[in-house]
């Protein structure tokens, strides 16, 4: 099913000739910095997982039944492999130098997969960006961030410091964090759950009728934006900080316990066809007309 | 409005983890935070287990009777008083021996905390502040205890080449530390606050996860 890792073609000498003075001049870039391309055939659904503590992690979708992995790693100190079983590739950054400092360890991986494809990566720090993928993915990072565009299927991240925005995503989306922002932008979803302690969350998408939508924090601002037409019920607890809000609400229309203790605001807005739960210990909880 | 009470939904706990969701147990869970708090932790270990157990091997089952031991000697769980109690205590077992990782260590006292949290008090919110603030330390300050133990190993296994890496989880373990002491401070202050505990629990469950994923960077290195 694997093909033959390729190297990229040779430049033509007139682009050499540009080359050779801009490295002369440029000469931060290590001598040994490499780039390796490798293709691997699958079939539908295929797995793909990807190891990398450092460096940015770029995936893409295309319309083949091929994965492509292009590793660019700062030096020799480590190795990417790409290895093929079945319909799963595991791409994985292994340290081969003891005496490596902390920078020589970079490698930026760019990955080309099957819009159908499911993701695994695990990236320390750098940053992991994924584009135009439909299959489910599972990232986790430390002080990396997570960018995601036109994702869709079950999507959970976790972050302990990494920031995390998603931009016209679908599907169900969990993501956690310590002390990561986040951001939701233009999102089509049906279920959100969003976690971070110290970290901001803005949500500035779509509530679908019947999605559920909890985001919750200790410190920091919740920043929900709804629509006219939106509907949705409303929960927005803060223990000790503030809820803000501009929604014109009906009381809710069945029997519920209100709490005792925190400021807290509950109603339905229009026909009340979304859930949105969002609960701060101290924050403050910002519900906003959208722009 | 839910039909059945805590104790009807923690002996049907098990069926519930089977997968088994009758609308008053669905009822239940809505309307009551600590049964769903609860829940919720063991869903998250029932769906991490199978994936944490492919990459790691087995250490020895002993470990997780040890650390049950030690938490019915602390009185954190009680046996054969309680049939839910009993239920979730084999529940637990089974999974824990299907999965014996250490990291997962972290996420089974932060569940039987919760329980512990939640439930040592029968009669809920009607007893007294007193009696509440006593049963809290007595369920937390082992819990502590044994979190603190597990972030000395944590800390000095931490191998991550990575300086940036490293200061942040220390940064981020300084977070979780305040949440955690803002949390005890907000439940001593008001014992009753089921909202309050509910983050504590929270809390303490990211500080176990948080330890978790430094002491794999101690075993696998950058």
């Amino acid at each position: 099913m694997s093909t033959q890792p390729t190297l990229p073609a040779p430049r033509n000498w007139r682009t050499a000739g540009l080359l050779v003075p801009g490295l002369l001049l440029f000469s931060v870039v290590p001598a040994s910095a490499d780039r390796l391309a490798q293709h691997f055939k699958v079939e539908a659904h295929p797995v793909v997982t990807v190891h990398n503590p450092n460096g940015l992690v770029t995936v893409r979708a295309w319309t083949k039944s091929e994965v492509m992995v292009v590793s660019n790693r700062a030096t020799d100190h480590v190795v990417v492999d790409a290895e093929q079983t079945g319909n799963r590739i595991d791409v994985l950054t292994r340290l081969v130098s003891e005496t490596a400092a902390p920078e020589d360890l970079r490698a930026d991986i760019e990955i080309s997969v099957p819009e159908d494809a499911e993701l695994q990566i695990h990236d320390d720090s750098g940053g992991v960006n994924v584009s135009n993928v439909l299959g489910d993915m599972n990232v986790e990072t430390i002080a990396a961030g997570v960018d995601l565009e036109d994702a869709a299927g079950y999507l959970t991240v976790k972050t302990v410091g990494g920031a995390f925005q998603c931009v016209r995503c679908a599907g169900r989306i969990e993501v956690s964090s310590i002390s990561g922002n986040f951001r939701f932008i233009d999102v089509r979803s049906y279920y959100v759950r969003a976690q971070t302690s110290t970290g901001n969350i803005l949500y500035n998408g779509e509530f679908l009728p019947n999605g559920t939508y909890r985001l919750k924090n200790y410190s920091g601002v919740i920043e929900v934006r709804f629509s006219p037409s939106d509907s949705f019920d409303l929960s927005a607890t803060s223990l000790k900080g503030k809820v803000n809000n501009q929604a014109k609400l009906d009381p809710p229309s069945h029997h519920r316990f209100l709490p005792r203790f925190g400021n807290a605001l509950f109603g339905s807005f229009n026909s009340g066809r979304a859930s949105v739960e969002l609960n701060s210990f101290n924050g403050t909880i910002n519900i906003l007309k959208r722009d | 409005m839910s039909t059945i009470g805590c104790n009807e939904f923690l002996n049907s706990l098990g069926d519930w983890m089977e997968g088994e969701r009758p609308s008053a147990a669905l009822a239940h869970v809505r309307d009551c935070v600590d049964c769903r708090a609860l829940a919720g932790g063991l869903e998250a270990i029932q769906r991490t287990a199978p994936a944490l157990a492919l990459d790691d091997p087995a250490p020895s089952p002993r470990v997780w009777s040890a650390i049950r031991a030690q938490l019915e000697q602390e009185g954190l769980i009680r046996t054969g008083s309680r049939g839910w109690a009993q239920a979730l205590g084999s529940w637990l077992d089974e999974i824990f021996v299907a999965v014996p990782r250490p990291a997962l260590a972290g996420a089974y006292l932060a569940v039987l905390v919760a329980v512990a949290i939640a439930f040592s008090s029968p009669g809920g919110r009607r007893v007294n502040e007193a009696r509440w603030i006593d049963r809290m330390e007595t369920a937390t300050q082992p819990l502590s205890a044994q979190l603190a133990s597990a972030e000395q190993d944590a800390v000095s296994s931490l191998r991550v080449s990575d300086p940036s890496v490293t200061a942040s989880l220390h940064q981020n373990l300084a977070i979780v530390d305040n949440d955690i002491a803002l949390c005890e401070k907000s439940v001593r202050e008001e014992p009753e606050n089921e909202v309050a505990r509910d983050y504590l629990y929270d809390a303490y469950q990211q500080k176990a996860d948080l330890l978790a994923q430094m002491t794999d960077r101690g075993d696998d290195g950058p």
